[in-house]
């Protein structure tokens, strides 16, 4: 950081001719790049942010409504792979395009309580991944399971603190209160049209079996199975993208080590 | 919130400018090195060189210098300003014109050639793909047409270079190589002038709010978002960073890196792009530009500029620390990895670590505490600092400056609270004795087991022992008080003994031993100090602590001397005789000690055994003075004494005997005439004295142990005969004869028992007697032709192998040459091979010698 203060000035009273044009920035624009994309798209409270959360730092806690969105480095293997997390706000979508464009998965969410939430994926979320990737790969996650799937209580890990699992019987977030409106069938069959909207053959793609996930941020239930199968699933298309961009010239900033062995292993 | 990362400096105030002239603002700024040019609504461009200087005071100040002012002549405010250093050019765009002006007099530059008309704006391609030095690329937005014109600037001309159009009208542009980004009325774009392709970014309506292209580094452009945001995209069209959200009307935005700073109405945001939250807020009213040069922040209001001059990084850092904001510290310096050269960064990086640990050890996180001091590589010793006197005084170390932390000591950072201090040790024990394992602790080992002793010390903890009883650097001259302190004498014997000093911790022990000192560590230590001095290999402290030790408990005591080596010994001081003799006043050490070298190490010494067989005596007559005799300890004390009479060949039998002679020890006396070869006398005080007869039957069997058949005969007969004494008879001597004779059938004389045998004793009495004896000779005489019969045959068979190899006469004569060495027979000697071949008796010898596994078979033998 100092460094880019020191940058020298050449004009000290009279103007040079040497300085051409204004010092180039320095290059802090480049980042560890990653090899792989994921985006979160849904509306807003759907829990996107408790999603990414939850897998992230392993634990579910009160969230602010995302701004324009955020994204986590996750590095898996050897390879870095990127999690949008986008902002479900009416005012952020067209931001949802630019987030979208050249991801390799994505993955729609929805609230397993609200039939509408649903509904937005189709009429407002799926149009943003016309810039994904060509071979982008959906998933279907209906979240906040624990308010009405039994099995969604079960913590997936010990350290979450007891009070956040909902008592079947008296709390206000129980079963109860809440009705299932989206059921698997309901997200299967979202993915059927996902697939004949992207003109793909259903017999080639991915399972919808497999696609559509049911989670709970709160309780940790099937998140990193989620997450991980994603990213399994995504190797293959980061191989793909560093064959293509294998150049005769030698990258010097790109001095990363590539074990394939490691590749699938997690963290 | 609150990191100061930037300092709002004024470069320009208004009177330079425009005095009191209300009307008068300002349009446009242009920063190039020292040099400030500002463009005014009133078509003047102002030229100013700012100097930095530091006030009296340390802070930084701007002086700014006229050196010109300049209309421009056409009544219509100046709106961009541009330098082109290289080619002392200002460019300048008023009245929807671009001119090129000369940097230094502002005057036009020649003729009509440097000028571009119909321009709405206009930007510098600061990363051009053509790499000419002395020509300046410009992106035009052209003021009614859908286009944007490409234009190259030289000193003196400007020619159009390439033409493309767009789909709405741009509003604002900014250049990266070949790639313009645009802002059109309802939407961002990248465009490839080259190729013509296009990107879309996402939609926004410039018309409402104004848009915002800012281009921040290769092929990456911040945008202004819809719902107040800072979007990044690069010229591929995607976004590499999460955008910040800065608010709905900002006026202006700049990079320096890490941070975003943003212009609204009423304030300056500073927002980080490494983890987009907002750090600063600076509250400036009436804000008109906000732009960076060379990294330089310039924020001007309609009438005064001024300069956003960013603090130091590690400054910044320290304030984050300072708030105890660790995580954004740490990212600020890993954010600033690349900008700073490896070493410096490595060192600024570790302090920064360093520093995180503690505030989090302050706050009790010790996990994550000790993650930061290890990737820190913290000097432990910075750690143990905190803990009072802990480091020893003579450590060389001082705590490093400026301070890592804002602790004085534990005591400090605890405020009282006792449960804190304890979880700060606890820390520090478990820190420590990780360190210990690794290289941490390299060039510190005597300052971190030495903290580590006073630590186990202080609490009490078990792992002070094994800390001192293995190899350890802890310092003796600083410990020993600590150790007294908290009554660990014990242990500081260990220490005292691991430094060479066991007189020192003997010392200690035996004040510990005998209630003079406390330390209840061990229940045992009496015992431990002995077995200690068993195996003390400095002489001189084992005759030192010998006496006390004896005198504490003999029976413990002695083990000093039973348990050492035999190997010890060889000193000479340490021989059986000087210990017996220093035992001398110790009755029942001596006694122990004599068993041990008599009865363990089996010692075949004369003296050792008369002595230890006059010890156990006089134990007896001890014991047996006493009114009443305590029968139990009476009847033990007999029984090692005859067990030693009876085993011990070495011991002075008549010394004892006259010891023993007016005693009613009777069975010792028995042993004691035993071993003189005394029977009838040793027979007769067991038949006639004691009457014990099983004894005088034990005492034939033990007598003749080991002695041939007849010996133990003509013992048996012997006591066969005191039974049979016609001059003192009496009955129960008589049964005692039948029973003798009838359970030892074997061991008489038939033939002369019967002749013993009084007249009237009935056969049937000694029908076991007879009819065994009877037996054992039908048995003996059997067995014996059994014998007879087996050597005759043995003999027969040799007999027969003898004639058998014999075989016929072997024949020796001058003329017959020896199988060996082919040479003739000189003399008759020779020696006869199997088969009956003669053979020189050198040459069956040397043959023998040969292969002494294969001897010749046959005897040799002689032939004439
Ligand atoms: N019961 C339940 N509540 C959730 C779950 N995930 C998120 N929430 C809640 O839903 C609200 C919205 O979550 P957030 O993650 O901000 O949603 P986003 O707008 O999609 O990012 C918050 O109040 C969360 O506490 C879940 O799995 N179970
Ligand atoms: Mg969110």
């Amino acid at each position: 950081m100092k460094g880019k203060f020191d940058i020298d000035v050449v004009a000290d009273s009279t103007i040079t001719k040497r300085r051409v044009q204004r010092a180039t920035m320095p290059d802090y624009a480049k980042m560890k790049k990653p090899d792989v994309k994921l985006v979160i798209l849904g509306d807003m409270n759907v829990g996107k942010t408790s999603l990414l959360h939850r897998y992230t730092e392993r634990k579910f806690k009160d969230t602010i409504s995302t701004v324009g969105g955020a994204f986590f480095l996750k590095q898996w293997g050897p390879y870095n792979i990127s999690i949008w997390d986008t902002a479900g706000r009416e005012q952020f979508h067209g931001l949802g395009s630019l987030y979208c464009r050249g991801a390799a998965a994505v993955i729609l969410t929805y609230d397993v309580t609200n039939w509408q939430s649903l509904a937005e994926l189709e009429d407002r979320f799926l149009s943003l991944t016309d810039t994904a990737n060509s071979d982008c790969i959906f998933a279907i996650v209906g979240n906040k399971a624990d308010l009405t799937d039994p099995r969604a209580l079960v913590e997936e890990e010990g350290e979450e603190e007891k009070e956040v699992v909902p008592q079947l019987s008296s709390s206000p977030t129980g079963p109860p209160k809440f009705r299932k409106q989206v059921l698997r069938e309901d997200a299967m069959a979202f993915y059927s049209r996902i697939l004949r909207y992207k003109l793909l053959d259903e017999a080639t793609s991915l399972p919808a079996e497999s696609m559509c996930f049911e989670t709970s941020a709160k309780t940790g239930y099937n998140v990193d199975l989620l997450f991980e199968t994603l990213f399994n699933m995504v190797l293959p298309s980061i191989l793909k993208k560093e064959s293509q961009s294998c150049s005769p010239t030698v990258d010097l900033e790109e001095c990363r080590e590539v074990k394939r062995t490691k590749a699938g292993c997690c963290t | 919130m609150s990191v100061k990362a930037f300092e709002l400096v004024p470069a320009v105030e208004r009177d330079l400018l425009m005095g009191d002239k209300a009307r008068i603002n300002i349009e446009c700024i242009e920063c190039c090195g020292k040099h400030l040019y500002v463009g005014t609504n009133d078509c003047f461009v102002h030229h100013f060189l700012l100097e930095e200087r530091t006030t009296p005071k340390g802070k930084l100040a701007f002086c700014a210098q006229k050196l010109l002012h300049k209309c421009l002549g056409l009544k219509k405010p100046v709106n961009e300003l541009k330098a082109a250093s290289a080619l002392e050019r200002l460019i300048v765009l008023c009245d929807s014109t671009v001119t090129v002006v000369d940097m230094v007099n502002l005057e036009a530059v020649s003729s009509g050639g440097a000028r571009i008309k119909g321009v709405a704006s206009f930007c510098v391609n600061e990363n051009p793909v053509n790499g000419d030095p002395f020509c300046v690329e410009l992106g035009v937005i052209a003021t009614k047409r859908r286009t944007v014109q490409i234009y190259m600037v030289y000193e003196d001309r400007v020619q159009l270079v390439k033409e493309v159009s767009t789909p709405e009208q741009p509003c604002a542009v900014c250049l990266d190589g070949y790639f313009l980004c645009l802002a059109l009325s309802t939407q961002y774009m990248i465009l490839n002038y080259n190729t013509g392709a296009s990107q879309d970014l996402f939609p926004y309506d410039s018309e409402e709010k104004k848009p915002i292209v800012k281009r921040i580094g290769r092929e990456e452009f911040l945008l202004a978002a819809p719902g107040g945001l800072g979007m990044f995209a690069t010229a591929d069209g995607v976004s590499q960073r999460a955008p910040v959200n800065w608010s709905e009307s900002v006026i202006g935005a700049a990079v320096c890196f890490p941070y975003v700073v943003a212009l609204d109405e009423g304030f300056v945001t500073v927002h980080s792009m490494l983890d987009q939250q907002l750090k600063q807020t600076l509250s400036f009213r009436d804000g008109h530009i906000l732009q960076d040069f060379e990294g330089k922040v310039v924020l001007a209001s309609t009438k005064a500029v001024y300069v956003l001059v960013p603090l130091p990084l590690e400054r910044q850092i320290q304030d984050l620390l300072a708030g105890h904001r660790v995580e954004e510290a740490l990212t600020l310096a890993e954010g600033a990895r690349r900008n700073i050269p490896k070493d410096k960064f490595q060192i600024m990086h570790r302090r920064i670590l360093q520093q995180a640990g503690f505030i989090q050890f302050g706050q009790l996180q010790f996990l994550e505490a000790k993650e930061h001091f290890r990737k820190g590589q913290l000097d432990v010793r910075e750690l143990i600092s905190l803990y009072p006197l802990l480091l020893p005084s003579s450590s060389s170390f001082t705590r490093c400056h400026p301070p890592l932390h804002e602790f004085a000591d534990l005591n400090h950072l605890a405020q009282g609270d006792q449960e804190k201090v304890r979880r700060c040790k606890l820390f520090l024990v478990s820190y420590l004795r990780e360190a210990r394992s690794t290289e941490v602790a390299n060039g510190c080992r005597e300052d971190v087991d030495t903290a580590l002793l006073k630590l186990y010390a202080e609490a009490d903890h078990e792992s002070l022992l094994d800390l001192l009883a293995s190899e350890n650097a802890c310092l003796l001259a600083d410990s020993a008080p600590w150790l007294e302190k908290h009554h660990k004498y014990f242990a500081l014997g260990l220490l005292y003994r691991y430094n060479g000093q066991d007189d020192a911790a003997l010392q200690l022990w035996v004040k510990v031993v005998n209630g003079d000192l406390q330390d209840s560590t061990r229940s045992d230590l009496y015992e431990y100090v002995v077995d200690f001095l068993s195996f003390c290999p400095n002489l001189d402290l084992v005759w030192k602590y010998a006496e006390w030790a004896l005198q504490k408990d003999q029976k413990v005591g002695v083990q000093i001397f039973t348990r050492r080596t035999v190997s010890d010994d060889q000193a000479g001081q340490m021989n059986p005789d000087s210990i017996i003799k220093y035992l001398h006043k110790y009755q029942q050490a001596t006694l122990l000690y004599l068993e041990h070298l008599v009865l363990e190490r089996r010692v075949q010494k004369e003296k050792l055994h008369t002595h230890l067989a006059v010890l156990y005596l006089d134990r007896v007559l001890g014991l047996l003075s006493q009114s009443p005799s305590p029968a139990q300890e009476v009847a033990e004390a007999r029984e090692q004494l005859q067990k030693l009479l009876k085993e011990s060949n070495l011991y002075r039998v008549q010394l004892l005997l006259g010891k023993l002679q007016d005693t009613e020890l009777l069975l010792e006396r028995a042993t004691l005439h035993g071993k003189l070869e005394e029977h009838d006398k040793a027979l007769h005080i067991l038949v006639h004295q004691l009457k014990d007869f099983p004894a005088a039957e034990g005492y034939c069997l033990w007598a003749s142990a080991s002695r041939d058949e007849e010996h133990r005969r003509r013992l048996f007969h012997l006591l066969l005969g005191v039974y049979l004494d016609p001059d003192a008879p009496g009955d129960e001597r008589t049964v005692a004869a039948v029973d003798l004779l009838n359970r030892h059938a074997g061991a008489f004389d038939a033939a002369q028992v019967l002749r013993l045998l009084p007249e009237g004793w009935s056969l049937q009495l000694l029908r076991p007697f007879l009819s065994g004896a009877l037996r054992g000779a039908m048995h003996a005489r059997r067995t014996s032709q059994v014998a007879l019969g087996l050597a005759r045959a043995e003999n027969l068979l040799l007999k027969h192998d003898r004639l058998k190899y014999r075989g016929g006469p072997v024949f020796v004569s001058e003329k017959k040459g020896c199988q060996l060495c082919h040479n003739t027979f000189t003399e008759p000697d020779c020696v006869c091979l199997p088969g009956g071949v003669p053979v020189h008796t050198h040459c069956a010898a040397q043959r023998a010698r040969d292969s002494p596994r294969k001897r010749p078979s046959a005897n040799p033998s002689n032939h004439t």
